[in-house]
């Protein structure tokens, strides 16, 4: 007598597909109006230039369903990318050390939140601000405030960024660019941990109702930090694309990032208060901006103006998900 | 008393994904009656006062009010038109005060729109007063008993000077005196020709308060009685839909080996001395007033509380528990006395239902999803949990389902010590006695039951012992069948007399 699912596909499209939607309603209309908008250079251009926000929005992802919040993804990827950076620039570490660096420094530092706000006992939104100022202000002494390598550093001491660290962010695969290639894999990476670990699974239990995790036996304290850590870590995997793409490390790349995250997160459907949510829904978030940007630009919109369609798409669709979930949820 | 018709709803429907929780429902209230609502759970009886309340909206149907066609649209507008909800769940804001709680949103204010302190105490203090209410209204809400935040939320609803007044179970939380203050109220109100449309799952209120009574079914509206004509059995049978033959099914099972030893535990700066042993197949009852120390007993044996001393050992081996993880692996499981801390709302059953044993649906640390389904499948089916869509979130289930999908969870962890925190809270008599078979059934597979209620009548029909907790200390132990109501009463309350002589 059991079922599954509440029935025809077009109700499940309405309850689950919103962002998918919205994805294609927009780069239909984009085709339309624009014919550069559809050459496949474009469509990888695009790719590209979502893969980094896309990362971070991976680890933001989990964080959000347990019931948190990551302000601090940008600083610790900044850092994260910075300290890979100097590493194989300045100390002459190879990348085989360089690299795992990176991402031991951002689980390291996501590692950090979680003890924070658990231990600590204080509000995720405020360990985590703390994080954001006080990672950059790590990176800024680390690099002294100049690139990693800087112009005069690569001429006078012929301190480069190996080869594989540039191609992470700017090389391509059969003509796709490695920095998707990296956020497909991540986001699978994501999905597996959410769908199929005990990890994800406590990630949505603490955040749908912590004390029903509680007295199910979940260690809370545990799952909050494993999820913070592994927020750190996506952090580190986005800081290397970056600096890759970027041919540098600084301590201020990719500000403003930590709520572009946020933002995929929510425009692919979880919900900002925890509980519920998917990683695949967050990749189609971040496909929203992406699109929407490359767009914009397209359309020669002022960069002024990008900006306040962005910030206004984020409301819209983030009000339509309120309403579609009270209309069939209730 | 009974007046004119005053409101009439005729083909109310109103579909969720996946239920027809109205089906075609028609029901009149006359003016100055006390008509009951009655139905197990999920048969619709909440969903049909929250489209009278403007919660929720119907999907079609009519709303006669006084023979005017009204389509209600939100709360703000029940409130104009003169019908007044008091919730299940406290709607109450716990930081700030009773009168602020009474006025909210709408308190007198002076001139320039400043608001009035004085005069709002002052009003709700006769609001109070006219209830009989002994509460002061500058006091935070956070500070009151349960009892007390129900009677602030009725006496809410009452300032409101309504003509329709809507009750969701207003006594679920109350004292016999406190319910009994209340019934006083209702008649006085229908005196001056209120009428009160009012569910419960308390079969002894229909006869002690009621009039008319509507009773509900899955949806559809079985008929509308005169109470005064109708046996209670007949209620039941509408209700149930079928005959229920026993309200306490007891299979007896035969007692084995202590699983659950407890010595001279001292906790929470409440419990002290308290000895006991829980044998496997047996239910030993726990009974005790608000505040005599059985909640804290459950939480300290689950690990939520701390012990201060005393030894704990399951299957005769000593266990140290700090945490519900440890308790739960030394096959310990607790389900609590609010069961909306023991769901997780948006999750669909399955999920819900492993919730406390995803060890058992874990491979290589890759969680099962075939197998989790099936679990969930078997239990759902087993427990006749409704509706049986596993995807669906537990949020969306009445609260007889909620409660069977907590006793699956522990169903499925394969406890050997349960600790069932009233299990029956708040749930109708079909559910209740599911609820009792499935304890049974529990203690045949060799489980040992630590059942604690407030409900003398299920604690006397189904405890092999009962134990009787009062200030924080085992007051009484009586055998099965050895103490009457009275007994336990006079032992909650610290009059010995039968039973253990008090320290």
């Amino acid at each position: 007598m059991t079922q599954h699912g509440y029935g025809s596909w077009v109700t499940r499209l309405l309850l689950k597909g919103g962002p998918i939607i919205a994805l294609f309603l927009l780069a239909g209309y984009l085709s339309a109006v624009s014919p550069h908008f559809r050459t496949t250079s474009n469509f990888m251009n695009v790719l590209a230039q979502t893969s980094v926000t896309a990362i971070l929005a991976v680890g933001q992802t989990l964080v959000i369903i347990s019931g948190g919040i990551d302000l601090s993804v940008a600083a610790m990827m900044a850092l994260a990318g910075s300290l890979s950076a100097v590493s194989l620039a300045y100390w002459g570490w190879s990348v085989w050390l360089g690299l795992p660096l990176g991402l031991a420094m951002g689980t390291l530092l996501g590692l950090l939140n979680g003890l924070v706000i658990t231990k600590g006992r204080i509000p995720d939104f405020i360990a985590t601000l703390g994080m954001m100022t006080t990672a950059r202000g790590v990176s800024l002494l680390l690099t002294q405030g100049l690139p990693v390598p800087s112009h005069v550093t690569a001429i006078q001491l012929k301190a480069y960024l190996p080869p594989e660290l540039i191609w992470l962010g700017s090389g391509a695969v059969l003509g796709v660019p490695v920095p998707a290639v990296v956020a497909v894999a991540t986001a699978l990476l994501g999905w597996t941990v959410l769908h199929y670990s005990r990890l994800g699974r406590s990630a949505l239990a603490v955040g749908g109702n912590r004390e029903a995790a509680r007295v199910s036996g979940i260690n809370v304290d545990r799952a909050r930090i494993a999820v913070y850590a592994f927020s750190g870590f996506t952090a580190g995997i986005g800081g290397l694309v970056l600096t890759g793409r970027l041919n540098s490390a600084n301590a201020l790349m990719g500000e403003g990032m930590e709520l572009q995250s946020i933002g995929a997160v929510v425009l692919g459907g979880t919900n900002l208060f925890g509980g519920e949510g998917t990683v695949v829904g967050t990749a189609v978030g971040a496909l929203i901006m992406g699109v929407l940007g490359n767009g914009l630009n397209l359309l020669n919109v002022s960069a002024f103006w990008q900006r306040v369609v962005m910030g206004l798409v984020i409301i819209i669709v983030v009000i339509f998900d309120q309403w579609r979930r009270r209309r069939f949820g209730a | 008393m009974s007046g004119g018709e005053i409101l009439r709803l005729e083909g109310i429907d109103k579909r969720f994904p996946g239920v027809h929780a109205l089906n075609q429902v028609d029901l009149d209230l006359v003016e100055g009656e006390i008509h009951m609502l009655l139905g197990e759970n999920g048969a619709g009886k909440s969903t049909l006062l929250k489209i009278l309340s403007g919660s929720i909206l119907k999907d079609s149907g009519r709303i006669l009010l006084r023979g005017r066609p009204v389509e209600i649209t939100d709360a703000h507008h029940a409130r104009t038109l003169g019908i007044g909800m008091v919730y299940q769940e406290l709607s109450l804001v716990p930081g700030l005060t009773v009168a602020e709680n009474i006025f909210l949103g709408r308190w007198p204010t002076r001139a320039g729109g400043l608001i009035n302190w004085p005069e709002m105490v002052t009003q709700a203090e006769a609001v109070l007063g006219s209830l009989g209410v002994p509460v002061d209204p500058r006091v935070r809400v956070r500070n009151l008993s349960v009892a007390e935040q129900q009677l602030t939320e009725i006496a809410r609803v009452l300032a409101l000077d309504v003509q329709i007044l809507l009750l969701d179970e207003p006594t679920s939380a109350l004292s016999d005196r406190d319910r009994d203050r209340l019934f006083g109220f209702l008649r006085g109100l229908r005196g001056k020709g209120v009428s009160v449309l009012y569910t419960s799952h308390r079969l002894g209120e229909i006869r002690e308060i009621g009039d008319r009574a509507t009773v509900l079914r899955d949806g559809r509206k079985v008929g509308t009685v005169a109470v005064a004509d109708a046996a209670e059995d007949t209620v039941v049978r509408m209700m149930v839909g079928r005959d229920i033959r026993e309200r306490f099914p007891k299979t007896p099972v035969p007692i084995g080996a202590p699983v659950l030893t407890v010595r001279n535990l001292r906790a929470s700066n409440l419990l002290r001395d308290i000895s006991f042993t829980l044998h496997s197949g047996e239910i030993l009852g726990v009974f005790g007033l608000r505040g005599a120390g059985r909640t804290t007993l459950a939480r300290s044996l689950f690990g939520l509380a701390r012990l201060e001393s005393g030894e704990v050992l399951v299957n005769g081996g000593g266990i140290e528990v700090t945490s519900p993880e440890e308790a739960i692996r030394h096959g310990i499981g607790y389900t609590t006395e609010d069961r909306r801390e023991g769901l997780v709302p948006m999750m669909g059953l399955p999920p819900n239902i492993t919730l406390a044993s995803l060890d058992g649906v874990t491979r290589a640390g890759i969680i099962d999803h075939r197998e989790e389904q099936r679990i969930g499948a078997r239990l759902v089916e087993d427990l006749r949990i409704q509706p049986p869509v596993l995807s669906r979130p537990v949020r969306l289930l009445s609260g007889g389902n909620q409660q069977k999908v907590v006793l699956a969870k522990w169903l499925a962890s394969k406890s050997r010590v349960l600790i069932f925190d009233e299990p029956t809270r708040g749930i109708d008599v079909g559910a209740k006695t599911e609820v009792f078979q499935l304890m049974g059934r529990l203690c045949a597979q060799g489980v040992g039951l630590l059942m604690l209620s407030s409900e003398i009548p299920e604690v006397l029909a189904m405890a092999d012992r009962i134990l009787v907790m009062h200030r924080g200390r085992i007051a009484a132990e009586y055998a099965r069948g050895e103490a009457t109501q009275e007994d336990l009463l006079r032992s909650a309350v610290g009059l010995s007399g039968s039973g253990m002589e008090e320290a």
